[in-house]
């Protein structure tokens, strides 16, 4: 299966908690009790999959849920497809579907230092990511500063299910703490019309997961427009924004689109100094999981070619979930200055790996 | 090079314009304090008809939402996607390589004139 010659970095690996029970030696005894009564908090978006979400063959060998075994994932991702570094992106985005700030954070804060103790340092390709949770970006803002400075912590991670456009001023806490700690931030799907977050489409709630998956685009779209006509990048210069698993294939028309309605409105957005399109190409990427997979495949990277995508894209694979991209297997027509750049070198310079 | 007079001072009081045609262009002269700006009457998005679009002034850059209101009277908007047009240079106030063609006007006894071209004076918005 193994095929060499390329470098990469995974920018999205979903490792697991063996269990809610993992969380406990790191809770706060204010709070040990409720989740060990009711959980993590988490509220699902309630769309059913009839395919699950982790692929079938990825549960460990040892028992427990997919991506919760360190070892069986060096094996079965790390070492299988020859990945250099994978970015821990885990699954406690959920928390931000919630009602109670204060119980998030600890959630999240619990999470992190589990994953400080049982993952980070188990495997040199293995770095972390702060997570945290947006109904309180004060308490955000605390936790990445908190751990920002771990030699290992890369990244903030959050959830792309939110209450509000994440441009808005209420999210600005979370963006000034992430541009003083030099690290970006990223957005991760999970809980789109879940718990107190908004609809997962834009027309409201779809019925099915096939659906709801094809529509988390929409929000993502939603959410990198706030954050250019609000100035996020103007206020934070240093600032970077990674969408996770949000699709790709959409931004060459957002880009299009919101530069052409700039040069009638520009008005309203007067801390602009650049055009729209210019704050993402210098400041936003996007993971290529789940790619999108046209019936001609080199339109893809016509698509790419049309907005200097190569230097904004990162690979990701989403292991262990069902929509899993190999890396050897996909975007094979992919000049290979390109894929150096989307494999490896973006992600590098990005992360500081 | 040549100037065309094509209208009385007091065709063209202070906040207002007057749209003349020299030719074959139409040209919008504009009164913007006392002073006397001329841009061609045609967009350089569509071609619409520029200078019959509403003058205003408008937001000027500014630190993060933050509102300064600048440039009263200097600014015509395009009546049909509203770019914003600077009408003393003609520059669009989105990138300032996108530009209304402006002209020279000049006053002599209580006439002004359109200085029109080949030369320096068709300027492209040097001052």
């Amino acid at each position: 299966m193994a095929k060499q010659g390329i470098d990469i970095i995974d920018c999205d690996v979903h490792i697991s908690l063996r269990g809610g029970h993992d969380l406990l030696p790191y809770m706060p005894d204010a709070m040990k009790r409720r989740l060990l009564e009711s959980g993590t908090g988490a509220l699902y978006s309630g769309y059913y999959s009839p395919v699950g979400v982790p692929r079938k063959d990825a549960a460990p060998p040892g028992g427990g849920p997919a991506a919760s075994d360190p070892d069986f994932l060096v094996e079965q991702l790390i070492d299988q497809h020859q990945i250099d570094y994978a970015l821990l992106t885990g699954t406690m985005y959920d928390v931000s579907s919630g009602h109670d700030a204060d119980y998030a954070a600890a959630i999240v804060s619990a999470y992190n230092d589990y994953v400080l103790d049982h993952w980070i340092g188990k495997h040199p390709s293995f770095k972390g990511t702060v997570a945290v949770s947006t109904i309180d970006p004060q308490l955000a803002a605390r936790e990445i500063d908190r751990l920002g400075q771990h030699p290992d912590m890369v990244a903030v991670i959050m959830s792309s299910a939110a209450r509000m456009p994440f441009g808005q001023r209420f999210y600005h806490p979370i963006y000034e703490a992430a541009e003083r700690q030099g690290l970006p931030v990223m957005i991760h799907p999970g809980t789109e019309g879940a718990g107190s977050t908004n609809g997962p489409t834009a027309a409201g709630y779809p019925s099915y997961y096939l659906e709801w998956h094809t529509c988390l685009s929409q929000t993502f779209m939603a959410h990198l427009v706030s954050l250019v006509c609000e100035g996020v990048f103007e206020k934070y210069p240093k600032l970077k924004f990674v969408l996770v698993e949000g699709g790709v294939a959409w931004l060459p028309h957002l880009m299009w689109r919101l530069d052409k309605n700039y040069k009638a409105l520009r008005s309203q957005v007067p801390w602009l100094k650049k055009m729209p399109s210019q704050y993402i190409r210098e400041h936003c990427y996007l993971t290529t999981q789940p790619i999108e997979e046209p019936d001609r495949p080199g339109d893809l990277i016509t698509l790419f070619n049309m907005i200097d995508a190569e230097n904004m894209l990162l690979f990701s694979s989403d292991y262990p979930h069902w929509d899993f991209d190999d890396p050897h297997a996909i975007l094979r027509t992919m000049p290979a200055d390109m894929k150096r750049k989307i494999y490896y070198e973006n992600a590098k310079q990005l992360f500081k790996l | 090079m040549s100037v065309h007079f094509v209208a009385e001072v007091e065709e063209i009081p202070e906040g207002h314009r007057k749209i003349v045609q020299v030719g074959k262009r139409s040209i919008g002269i504009f009164n913007i304090r006392g002073e006397y700006y001329a841009l061609l009457n045609y967009c350089p998005h569509y071609g619409a008809e520029l200078c019959k679009g509403i003058v205003s002034g408008t937001t000027m850059e500014s630190k993060v939402y933050e509102y300064i209101y600048g440039k009263d009277q200097e600014i015509i908007r395009c009546p049909w996607h509203g770019w914003e047009f600077d009408i003393k240079t003609g520059c669009s106030l989105f990138d300032e390589k996108v530009r209304a063609k402006r002209y020279e006007v000049i006053v002599q006894e209580g006439r002004i004139g359109l200085v029109l071209g080949a030369s320096s004076s068709e300027a492209k918005g040097e001052q």
